[in-house]
């Protein structure tokens, strides 16, 4: 009986429910819906210029031959054609290919240790925070450069000479196809780890301080509560990072651009800088766009291929 | 669930966003535009009211410069009551150029490397000038190696080609005396580079006897003009496929043996332009390949003492071969009008070519330019006649302070000049690599790099033949 009653009870409940959905003008307008459009269109209409326009545009231009003087000819699929057949691309993918798994097994962890180290600390905790993040402050082609003067091969170059007190060296550093690209990798985890680590220490101080001293009355030591507190509770912010960077690993452009121009012999040669050889060395903007396009669909691919592949342990 | 929709909205999101900066960042947005050109006989009022733009207004770092510029503006505007000049202090930067260019924020008139305009004219980016140079009664002013430069295999001409220079060896005499090696006498062929390189490398520490450029192009366009020196060509006639042979398996060989063998080529094989004019002047290079207009750059930006710089002809190889030729063209904007085109012409006539003819304004200039990045009466290819030149030099020499004795290799050498190949900037990138892993790698197989290089140069000369 009292089944029935409540049976009755959730299909009054559902009935409400479903006219409260039913779309009505009037209401829509006494509710301040025309106000909501009215802020919601401009906004809506600047997304789809400025995000979605290039995009369009783009592949647009991707089926074209245009130096943009004259009018553009519609070339079909020549241009993809052109770059899939090209033989530098080759070397460009692998190359970014070596820097993102470079990347991820050196400069992915630092972040994450910086975090922990500093979230450690009990005193001048602050201190080691504006240490962490000073490089992140550095705007990026005065790091480059002033790393490039680092990097000086000669004897007297800065890194040759610490080496050298140790009996090592003197090293090519960018001047050698070996040592170029992870050369720049231990540049972009200087540059990067500090505004990683700082989201990390966001991240971390959400974490309850029970559980850390639940563990430490159960006698776990710090690297016990790393393990078993910290690196669980960072689980989400760890994989929302690793697709960042996969992502931002793929786009290189500015470190090889400006360290190496892409040398020695195209060891540092990368997807971004044969896109932007294509457009604005070779003045072929058909090329370049096609390359984009291929890009931003392999990330597009990555991406889902990621969210699949780590889908159960960030649910876990 | 939600969680799990979250992030797939999130990662999709990011992927969208970061996809449309991809490719909003290549700036490779819109399409189309007219041409302002006109193929047959010019359409242009000479009395119409017109405004144009004008690059290469020299900046505040160098106040002479800037008020003789503002007075040649004045002094135009008044020969032309019917043209309005606005100055623009936009030069050319291989880095911006073809962005810009792109971008149509170009000025109407400006000067750009020789090196892009045989580029810009196969990709149908210039305006042909042909009839307003006519109506000028330009055409016939030109100096012809020039005009072949600016010109399609039509005969029409695009730019106006002027501060043309022939690459040379430009070298330190003070590390040349260090070293024990008469500066007056520097080398005149290849062998001679690499026997002095070696000496300077053994005897001055810290020295570099040669570099080498090798980024942003200049390491094919250094490795052309030693292939010509060694008698060869880097493509053929057609500018459709290359033409690797001899000369420049040769000249990689060369810079092998130097970097390999000799160690006499410093330590560092990543030199673009600016970074080896400054480290040349800083006094750590013996000899590098360079054209004279080195010397402004040297030693008013980067304070290398007059006395200690020298000049001379292109080493030769296999004989007496040539050298290759650069220099600065004006280049028009396509998007201009007719009337906007012709006045632009005329400016340009004005600003480059009219100090050859009036002794007052050659004397003005000079004087505005005695202490600047270009300085009067720097050695060059003139573009006019040689008499008109003479003529001309005689005017400013109180004001000509440039050591030329110290280019005396450099102005009495009578070299073939061979003008840049085809798509010279596409090419130059393509071979920067080969330099690169010669300078880098000690087993590099010449032939197979060449061959490398040859395959992608070739498809994309097709590419732009497409």
């Amino acid at each position: 009986m009292s089944k029935t009653i409540e049976m009755a009870a959730a299909s009054r409940f559902t009935d409400r429910h479903r006219r409260r959905r039913r779309f009505s003008v009037v209401r829509w307008y006494r509710s301040g819906g025309l106000a909501a459009l009215f802020f919601a269109v401009p906004l809506v209409l600047i997304f789809l210029y400025f995000n979605w326009g290039p995009i369009v545009r783009g592949v647009v231009l991707s089926l074209q031959h245009t130096n943009y003087v004259g009018p553009a000819q519609w070339v079909g699929l020549h241009n993809f054609e052109f770059v899939l057949t090209d033989p530098g691309l080759g070397k460009a993918a692998l190359n970014t290919l070596y820097y993102a798994v470079l990347a991820l097994i050196f400069g992915f962890p630092i972040p994450i240790l910086l975090a922990v180290l500093i979230n450690e600390l009990r005193r001048w905790d602050w201190l080691y925070n504006v240490l962490a993040y000073l490089p992140a402050v550095v705007p990026p082609v005065a790091g480059i450069l002033l790393w490039k003067f680092f990097y000086d091969p000669s004897a007297n170059g800065i890194f040759n000479t610490i080496l050298s007190w140790v009996g090592l060296g003197p090293y090519p550093w960018l001047n050698s196809g070996a040592m170029a690209m992870p050369s720049i990798v231990v540049y972009t985890t200087w540059a990067g780890a500090g505004s990683t680590a700082i989201i990390y220490i966001a991240a971390l101080a959400g974490v309850r301080s029970e559980l850390y001293e639940a563990a430490e009355i159960d006698g776990a030591g710090i690297w016990s509560r790393i393990w078993h507190i910290t690196l669980p509770q960072l689980r989400n912010i760890i994989l929302i990072m690793m697709l960042l960077q996969l992502i931002g690993t793929f786009q290189l452009f500015n470190e090889p651009f400006i360290f190496t121009g892409g040398g020695p012999n195209n060891a540092t040669q990368t997807v971004m800088l044969r896109i932007y050889n294509y457009a604005f060395v070779n003045s072929d903007y058909g090329a370049a766009t096609a390359l984009s396009v291929l890009l931003a669909f392999a990330l597009c691919l990555l991406s889902v291929a990621y969210y699949f592949a780590t889908k159960k342990w960030g649910s876990s | 669930m939600k969680k799990q929709v979250f992030k797939a909205a999130f990662a999709a999101g990011v992927v969208g966003v970061l996809s449309a900066s991809l490719v909003a960042c290549s700036g490779l947005t819109g399409s189309s535009g007219s041409s302002g050109g006109s193929d047959s006989g010019s359409k242009a009022d000479p009395n119409a009211k017109v405004t144009i733009t004008v690059g290469d207004e020299p900046t505040a770092d160098e106040p002479a410069a800037v008020a003789q510029f503002k007075k040649s503006v004045a002094a135009f505007e008044k020969l032309y009551p019917n043209i309005t000049v606005k100055p623009s202090t936009e030069t050319w930067e291989a880095q911006t150029f073809n962005a810009k260019l792109a971008a149509g924020t170009l000025p109407d008139t400006m000067g750009v490397s020789l090196t892009y305009s045989q580029q810009l004219i196969q990709n149908h980016q210039l305006p042909n000038m042909t009839p307003y140079l006519k109506q000028l009664g330009m055409l016939s002013e030109l100096n012809p190696l020039a005009a072949k430069q600016a010109e399609d295999r039509a005969g029409n001409i695009y730019t106006l080609p002027y501060g043309l220079f022939q690459v040379g060896l430009s070298y330190n005499r003070k590390i040349f005396s260090e070293a024990g090696l008469d500066p007056n006498k520097p080398p005149s062929t290849w062998a001679e580079v690499q026997r002095d390189a070696k000496i300077i490398h053994q005897k001055v520490p810290k020295v570099a006897g040669y570099a080498q450029l090798t980024t942003n192009n200049t390491g094919g366009w250094m490795l052309t003009a030693m292939t010509y020196s060694m008698g060869g060509r880097v493509l053929n006639d057609q500018g459709t496929k290359t033409t690797f042979g001899p000369a420049t398996t040769q000249a990689l060989q060369l810079l092998h043996d130097m970097r390999w063998n000799d160690d006499s080529m410093g330590s560092q094989f990543l030199y673009n332009q600016d970074q080896i004019r400054q480290t040349f002047s800083a006094g750590k290079i013996g000899m590098v390949l360079q054209a004279p207009d080195i010397y402004g750059q040297a030693t008013f930006t980067y304070g290398m003492k007059a006395a200690d710089f020298g000049q001379t002809a292109m080493p030769q190889a296999n004989g007496t071969n040539g050298t290759l030729t650069g220099g600065t063209i004006a280049m028009f904007n396509a998007k201009a009008t007719p009337n906007q085109l012709l006045a632009a012409a005329r400016w340009v006539k004005y600003e480059q070519f009219q100090q050859y003819f009036d002794k007052n304004l050659a004397i003005a200039n000079a004087k505005a330019n005695e202490h600047s990045v270009n300085p009067p009466g720097e050695p060059g290819l003139p573009p006019v006649s040689d008499a008109v030149n003479e003529r001309y030099l005689g005017w400013i020499k109180p004001y000509i302070s440039i050591p030329l004795q110290n280019f005396s290799g450099y102005t009495s050498a009578n070299l073939k000049l061979v003008p840049e190949p085809f798509d010279a900037q596409q090419v130059y990138a393509d071979l920067d690599p080969v330099v690169q892993k010669i300078l880098t790698d000690k087993n590099a197989n010449i032939a197979e790099t060449l061959a490398s290089a040859s395959k992608t140069i070739n498809g994309q000369l097709g590419q732009m033949s497409h």
